[in-house]
């Protein structure tokens, strides 16, 4: 039992690591390289549309869109980082503008919390599994009596008594 | 009966947990999520106001400073047309109420690069401003623009309009809130 809990605390712990070692290098690079139009789709695709639910800037043809779109453009033109821009929208409009929870702060609750319970989830899985497979190679030989166990059992019990 | 495994307990206590963190998210939304009403005391703003449309008002304007005074607080965007055709009943009415009624203009997630040439192209001169991270259309759970609150002097919400209003509506409007 104690085994097995080491065994889940270590998985859980692992996936964690696993998690987090992924998700830090998997962090949007802000890099600064194609045309200027290729830099404004690649930040635009990393923003909401402001006035469409679910829509991504980069894809929605509003009137909206095209004005923060401009923005965008603008502001590289003028040297901005693609970092920089972001910030822009995000302390203008809001975190709410951008496509995915910011990874810091409160927000990152956003990103550990359905890995540590998923990983909670495989642990517990893991352990039913094994404790019930422990239980039937335990239990085994007992439970499985069909009637050619039956006949072998008779037929040891007959030899034994023969000797 | 049988007592159920540490690991068991503390995997079902997560995903309890992530459920009541999930449901009060959306009880905490729900409850911010509610449009004021008429006859309800106004939700409190700050407005950062564009530099050309103060109106001689400060930089930064809350409702709590116009206390006293009737507010007509309309939201708008350049690209919306019915914001448009509203646009010069706004402004004539506006220059009618001068010094009885403060009307503010609230623009609605445009970047200064479009809402200022649209002002300019309106001739308008009553106050406007820039939501910041929309604040004030998150207080007022607006929908869609245009839409236009009129808040009575002691900053009870006495009318809201989501269509777009003519010269007539506002004077109905106004004529109330100055009774």
């Amino acid at each position: 039992m104690r085994a097995c809990l080491v065994v889940s605390a270590r998985f859980i712990l692992g996936a964690l690591v696993l998690f987090l070692g992924v998700f830090l290098a998997a962090r949007p690079a802000h890099a600064q390289a194609g045309s200027l139009e290729e830099q404004t789709r690649e930040i635009a695709k990393r923003l909401n549309c402001p006035t469409c639910a679910g829509r991504n800037l980069a894809d929605c043809p509003t009137d909206t869109c095209a004005q923060w779109k401009g923005e965008i453009a603008t502001q590289l033109k003028s040297g901005r980082t693609a970092a920089q821009v972001t910030e822009y929208f995000t302390a203008s409009f809001g975190p709410g503008v951008l496509q995915e929870p910011p990874r810091e702060g409160g927000y990152l609750l956003a990103w550990v919390f359905p890995v540590v319970v998923f990983a909670a989830l495989i642990a517990t899985a893991f352990y039913v599994m094994r404790k019930s497979s422990r239980r039937g190679m335990a239990t085994g030989p007992a439970a499985v009596t069909t009637p050619a166990d039956r006949y072998a059992d008779e037929l040891e019990r007959q030899v034994r008594e023969g000797e | 009966m049988k007592r159920l495994p540490p690991v068991v307990i503390l995997a079902v206590g997560l995903v309890i947990g992530l459920l009541a963190l999930f449901a009060l998210g959306l009880a905490v939304a729900g409850q911010q999520g509610r449009r004021p009403e008429a006859g309800t005391p106004a939700p409190a703003f700050s407005l950062v106001l564009y530099d050309d449309h103060r109106a001689g008002l400060p930089k930064t304007i809350s409702l709590a400073d116009l206390r006293g005074k009737p507010v007509v607080l309309n939201f708008w965007a350049s690209w919306c047309i019915p914001c448009r055709d509203e646009a010069p009943e706004f402004e004539a009415a506006s220059r009618r109420y001068k010094n009885q009624v403060v009307f503010l203009g609230v623009n609605w997630l445009e970047i200064e690069a479009a809402a200022l040439p649209y002002l300019k192209q309106q001739s308008i001169t009553y106050a406007n401003g820039f939501d910041t991270q929309q604040q004030v259309a998150r207080a007022y759970r607006i929908t869609g623009v245009p839409e236009t609150f009129f808040i009575d002097r002691n900053g009870i919400l006495r009318q809201i309009e989501t269509r777009p209003l003519t010269g007539a509506d506002l004077d109905t409007a106004i004529q109330e809130l100055l009774k």
